[in-house]
């Protein structure tokens, strides 16, 4: 049998399976060992669970439960609410300073707690009722929060990124720092958009009190004294604090990734007891039961999704596909466009871990052909991985949002997100023009690749 | 697809109708509580291990070589463990989009017949786990680093945890199969 017809056997055996509401996890390993059973040596069952196990027992990505560690402690805290209030009154004055605040607290909170979703709980249920308290209107602000959230998986420690420096064997400090610029850069555009958003519902509300229509609450002005400001900044600071630290015990030297993980979840843990008094077995259990829940639900994935890859790569499927695409002979852009397209369409039914790790070992090889920096590339698939998250049909954000502001009609949630979502695409533009701008920091703190 | 958060607190894993099944379930929530309770601890105590790591190597000079290895088999073992726990939760995540379309009998075949692949793919799991745990405690088998733990701890975790997940799996099964029409377990 060749090893197109091979391939395709695989590919087909995997939708059936996963669409039949299968665990994920499961469903990689029933399709893998199917295949070892019917084109691989019998022998190669007996090593099933070795290869998995092999495949799991990585330090780096057993990081990944600390830093989900991390992420619970900060996000089951009242942290994003202080943080959000704290930025908003120093940005009162600004205009459209709501909209900036709201996207500068999800950033600094996704920076901390590594998860988009609880970026978006904990950031949205304090700012969609302030912005919507403030005039904004609900699809706005729904839009804010939802795209805000998806910074999460961007700036690091990014748990997809983890993945992803494991997947492309590349080095996990490198990406980290490459995520920084190009989050930069999403936080300017979304916080732009939000003036220019705000300024424009500001100028339609004053029209219509002009015309004597009734006076909206974007016409209403809000204050906050000097005192008022410095008094909402200790209890934020001791997180700036951890978020830095993290950062310096990595890239200074001191702790490997894995180390910086359980610096970083113990240091979460001790700061969350120090400011808000967490610290009972009581208060710790649900952070500690939700990252337990969501850590072996993601590990079994990635253990199952590296033998599924194993698999693949045994029977040159990976090899021939990435061969096949190499040899259509697009040209470089093209190549990358008809991947990322690729990624968006896996993106509406799957979570940012199977894309990683399933697509991978295909997708990788004829862009390192073409020319490609595979940090840069990381990036950039992170960027429209997030797009998954706040597209339709699956969208996990705007469930997330429905979920804190119920009242919030989904189609206006949608029509909300929608802005971001092409202002993603921009920067994923600007990023193929102009690649230093995720390449920069690495080239500049780790030297040149 | 799950990121790290939940939606809604869990209210619990769902009870059998069939009263055998019923106490069967109880007793294994009850040993998947005790197991939660332990991988709890071991996470903390991860953290506390690799935090201690860095402290001794840049405060005390002293550099230790059993820190990795203790947490990868402290959180492989926290991982497999508990992936009964999340199964009782049905916490592991798939596609459902089918789930709506099927009529309800088609759709109710489908759910056992889900079950019962992810039972027989996890019961064979467990048994080529017992085995590697068998001649890896055999055999002498360690790590290949200058620590060199025995290979037998992580694997008798790991092939405890997958079969504890095919109980599990195979007490959903069967209540799927015994329940009332409108009890989802």
């Amino acid at each position: 049998m060749s090893e197109l017809t091979l391939g395709l056997m695989y590919g087909v055996a995997t939708l059936v399976v996963m669409f039949s509401g299968m665990p994920i996890a499961f469903a990689l390993g029933v399709v893998a060992v199917s295949f070892m059973y019917f084109f691989m040596p019998a022998s190669s069952l007996d090593t099933v669970t070795q290869n998995v196990y092999e495949e799991m027992a990585s330090i780096t990505l057993l990081s990944i439960p600390l830093f989900i560690l991390k992420g619970a402690a900060i996000g089951k805290s009242p942290a994003g609410k202080d943080l959000y209030s704290a930025i908003h009154t120093w940005l009162n004055k600004v205009p459209g300073g709501l909209g900036i605040a709201n996207v500068f607290a999800c950033a600094l909170f996704a920076a901390m707690a590594g998860s988009s979703p609880a970026t978006c709980s904990a950031i949205g249920s304090a700012g969609i009722p302030e912005m919507r308290k403030r005039g904004y209107s609900p699809g706005f602000a729904a839009g804010i929060i939802a795209a805000g959230g998806t910074l999460g998986i961007l700036l690091p420690p990014s748990i997809t990124m983890i993945l992803y420096a494991v997947a492309a064997e590349q080095s996990l400090g490198r990406l980290f720092l490459a995520g920084i610029g190009p989050g930069v850069l999403l936080v300017g555009l979304f916080a732009s958009y939000a003036v220019y958003r705000a300024r424009k519902e500001y100028r339609l509300a004053y029209a219509i009190y002009e015309a004597g229509g009734a006076k909206s609450a974007y016409l209403h002005e809000e204050d906050f004294t000097f005192r008022q400001k410095v008094e909402m900044l200790p209890r934020v600071l001791p997180f700036i604090i951890l978020l830095i630290g993290v950062m310096v015990a990595l890239y200074g030297g001191y702790a490997t990734p894995s180390e910086t993980a359980g610096l970083g979840a113990l240091m979460a843990l001790v700061l969350i007891a120090l400011v808000y008094r967490i610290w009972r077995p009581s208060d710790l259990a649900p952070i500690l039961q939700s990252t337990i829940k969501e850590s072996t639900m993601l590990l079994l994935i990635i253990g199952m999704s590296l033998l599924y890859s194993y698999v693949m790569s045994y029977l040159h499927i990976s090899q021939s596909a990435a061969q096949a695409v190499i040899a259509l002979h697009l040209s470089k852009w093209a190549l990358l466009a008809v991947i990322l397209l690729m990624v968006i369409v896996f993106g509406f039914f799957l979570p940012p871990v199977s894309i990683i790790l399933m697509t991978a070992p295909i997708i990788l090889p004829p862009l390192k052909a073409a020319g490609f920096d595979l940090i840069w590339f990381g990036v950039v698939m992170t960027i429209v991985m997030e797009m998954g998250l706040i597209h339709p049909p699956v969208g996990l954000n705007i469930f997330v949002i429905k979920n804190i502001a119920p009242d919030i009609p989904l189609k206006d949630v949608i029509r909300g997100v929608m802005p971001f979502v092409g202002l993603m695409f921009v920067a994923v533009f600007l990023l193929c023009f102009f690649p230093g701008i995720a390449t920069f920091l690495p080239d500049r703190l780790m030297g040149m690749k | 697809m799950s990121h790290g958060f939940e939606m809604a607190p869990s209210k619990g894993p769902a009870v059998p109708d069939n009263p055998a099944l019923a106490g069967l379930s109880r007793l294994l929530d009850r040993l998947n509580h005790a197991i939660l309770m332990v991988s709890m601890g071991a996470l903390i105590l991860t953290a506390l291990v690799l935090t201690y790591s860095v402290v001794s190597r840049y405060f005390f000079q002293v550099a230790t070589d059993w820190q990795d290895e203790a947490s990868v088999f402290m959180l492989v073992g926290v991982t497999f463990f508990c992936a009964a726990y999340v199964q009782s939760y049905r916490g592991h995540i798939g596609i459902e989009a089918l789930a709506g379309i099927l009529p309800r009998g088609v759709n109710r075949a489908r759910l056992v017949l889900v079950d019962l692949l992810s039972f027989l793919f996890c019961a064979f799991f467990s048994w080529k786990s017992w085995t590697l745990f068998h001649e890896a405690l055999v055999e002498g088998q360690t790590t290949t680093s200058t620590f060199a733990p025995p290979l037998w701890i992580p694997y008798s975790i790991m092939a405890a945890g997958i079969s504890l997940l095919s109980v599990q799996l195979l007490l959903q099964l069967a209540a799927r199969v015994t329940n009332h029409r409108d009890n989802h377990v």
